[in-house]
């Protein structure tokens, strides 16, 4: 192995990592400053690197754009969509690693469906839902446009294949041993998935609802597309503040901090599982 | 489902007077398809539906803004029409341009920064999540803020630039410029994942041929050439395809950064589908060129990942 003592290829490779590190991450760092300047230091000329924080931005952003109801509705379709998600995705993604279906080309196909362009078929999305929007059911049950469950539909349907493939690896680990133990021990086949299997599985289940949710929340075309204003979801939120007469910067940016900093919570909580969420199960991380 | 399987199973073990009941009443391949049943059901009505509803209305005369709307069957009209269609040509053209560029920086850069990241002994850990961070914002919100950054007056990059003594640079606003910003804002947001998921491959690789190997006194180059990119292809072809496949399909960071333009400098494929059927309402000719678009990443993709999948293919019938 390498001796224990500091050598000054050690010493490059740190500084090399920590400047390659500063600009990763100076972006994000000059989104929140500037989610905290007044609207006269968002506008200099060179841009200023110190300033007297303030929360006006933040404070436009909640009353004047109803960032409240874009949040909510976000976590409502987000929720709703990865709790579908998880429960189909789970039942098919074990019968595939049990039991292979298809031999492997169902999986093909449905990891294909998930290949297509969003642009492709949204106009459909759109016409679908205009036409079921007017119907008693699509009343009832909040789909059309610019209703929440048009987009948990559209969701569901773009991480269902994710979810199946992610959660298939996950599934793979769990020893057939304890599944024929529990069988001889009397449970029936779907006492053991629910009570053996699953609680195994709970790892990849989490990373699978949180690449979901990370999924649902991050979203934006067919967000823009499918809802006005009632159903708006926090994406097109944030670009709102692009109009006519010009950009506000200000609110704009404190608007991107409550859309993305708590993503980037989220990442670092889960990192260790990151790698696997981020290849469709593949790579191990 | 539950309920029926019950019953349907104590009438058999009644039958088979076996005193624990065992539920063999299904055979595996049924279950197999019941479970796999309702994620089926959804995928083919929301992903097939609105696929066969765009097949349609590409061999139909389909103007929004025209009072009839969805009219009379054209046969490939559409079809012709995309495929003699300049600025259609030149955004697949674009496209192109953008996917080369931006994933092979990614590859190179990602691949050093993992190699750098699996050599470094302090704060190994904390580096690594800290690179995960550009990926899970949001494209569109910390799109919007590079726009800000990017800005020709109030920009920290052109601010930057100008206490350095280097000219300042009209990033987005000029027509040769705005398609590399793009990819450079696609580099900084995708590099990391490319870093994050070489540096899993690298950990992962076996000890003992590298030690072999360092007792024979090989060369660096030559154990890199050897031994560790051929052990390490199967994770690389796996991470240009993921990101090919998302390059291609590039469309938030367009719409945050330059809307396509300055004129038409930055309109991707994507970009201007969106033109054709959402602002020109023209739904058969951007469905036609949707297909084609859609047909071409289907192949392309099933032809770089016919190695990987043969992998899957495998792993899943061990199963």
């Amino acid at each position: 192995m390498q001796s224990a003592k500091t050598s000054l290829g050690d010493v490059i490779r740190h500084l090399v990592m920590l400047v390659v590190l500063i600009i990763f991450l100076f972006p994000i760092y000059w989104m929140i400053a500037t989610s905290f300047k007044a609207a006269p230091d968002i506008l200099t000329r060179p841009p200023t690197w110190t300033f007297t924080p303030t929360l006006d931005n933040y404070r436009f952003a909640f009353e004047e754009a109803n960032f409240g109801l874009y949040i909510g509705n976000t976590l409502l379709v987000a929720g709703v969509s990865t709790i579908l998600v998880i429960i189909f995705g789970s039942l098919a993604s074990y019968s595939f690693a049990r039991y292979n279906p298809g031999d492997g080309h169902i999986m093909f196909f449905i990891l294909t469906t998930r290949m297509m362009p969003g642009i492709a078929v949204i106009i459909p999305f759109f016409l679908i839902f205009r036409e079921v929007g007017n119907t008693d059911i699509g009343k009832a049950l909040l789909i059309g446009l610019d209703r929440p469950g048009a987009l948990i539909i559209v969701y569901t349907v773009l991480n269902l294949p994710f979810a199946i493939w992610l959660m298939h690896s996950f599934f793979q680990d769990i020893p057939k041993e304890l599944e024929h133990s529990a069988r001889l021990d009397g449970y029936g086949r779907i006492q053991t998935f629910i009570r053996v299997v699953l609680p195994l599985a709970a790892p990849g289940i989490a990373v699978t609802a949180i690449f979901s949710l990370m999924f649902a929340w991050n979203e934006f075309l067919f967000a823009f597309i499918l809802t006005r204003d009632m159903a708006r979801t926090i994406t097109v939120g944030v670009s709102g503040f692009i109009s006519q007469q010009g950009i506000l910067w200000g609110p704009l940016t404190a608007a991107a901090v409550v859309c993305v900093v708590p993503m980037l919570l989220f990442a670092l909580a889960l990192q260790r599982y990151m790698v696997r969420g981020l290849t469709f199960g593949a790579v191990r991380g | 489902m539950a309920n029926l399987a019950d019953v349907s199973s104590q009438v058999s073990t009644r039958a088979a007077e076996s005193a624990p009941p065992k539920k063999r009443v299904l055979s595996d391949t049924w279950y197999s398809v019941l479970l796999i049943t309702p994620a089926m059901i959804f995928i083919f009505i929301f992903a097939l539906f609105p696929l066969g509803y765009a097949i349609n209305v590409s061999l139909r005369y389909a103007d929004l803004t025209s009072p009839q709307g969805i009219s009379d069957y054209v046969g490939l009209e559409n079809y012709r029409f995309a495929l003699n269609d300049n600025i259609f040509w030149a955004s697949v053209q674009r496209t192109l341009t953008f996917g080369v560029a931006a994933v092979a920086i990614e590859m190179v850069l990602g691949i050093a920064i993992a190699f750098l990241l699996n050599e470094i002994k302090w704060l190994k850990g904390l580096a690594r999540s800290l690179f995960i961070l550009p990926l899970a914002a949001s494209p569109v919100a910390v799109g919007l803020i590079w726009r800000y950054m990017y800005h020709p007056e109030f920009g920290v990059y052109n601010g930057i630039l100008a206490s350095l003594g280097l000219p300042e640079q009209n990033w987005l606003g000029s027509t040769a410029l705005a398609m590399p910003s793009v990819i450079i804002f696609d580099v900084w947001q995708w590099t990391p994942f490319v870093a994050l998921i070489v540096l899993a491959g690298l950990q992962a690789l076996p000890k003992e041929p590298f030690e072999a190997a360092r007792l024979d006194k090989a060369s660096t180059w030559r154990i890199l050439r050897t031994l560790t990119f051929p052990m390490l292809a199967p994770v690389l072809t796996l991470v240009f395809v993921l990101r090919a496949i998302d390059a291609v399909r590039l469309y938030d960071a367009v719409f945050s950064l330059t809307q396509g333009g300055p004129g038409q400098a930055t309109e991707v494929v994507t970009y201007y589908l969106y033109r054709l059927g959402l602002r020109f309402f023209r739904l058969d000719q951007s469905s036609a060129m949707s297909l084609l678009f859609l047909y071409a990443v289907v192949v392309f993709t099933a032809l770089l990942m016919r190695r990987f999948m043969r992998n899957i293919a495998e792993r899943a019938r061990r199963a």
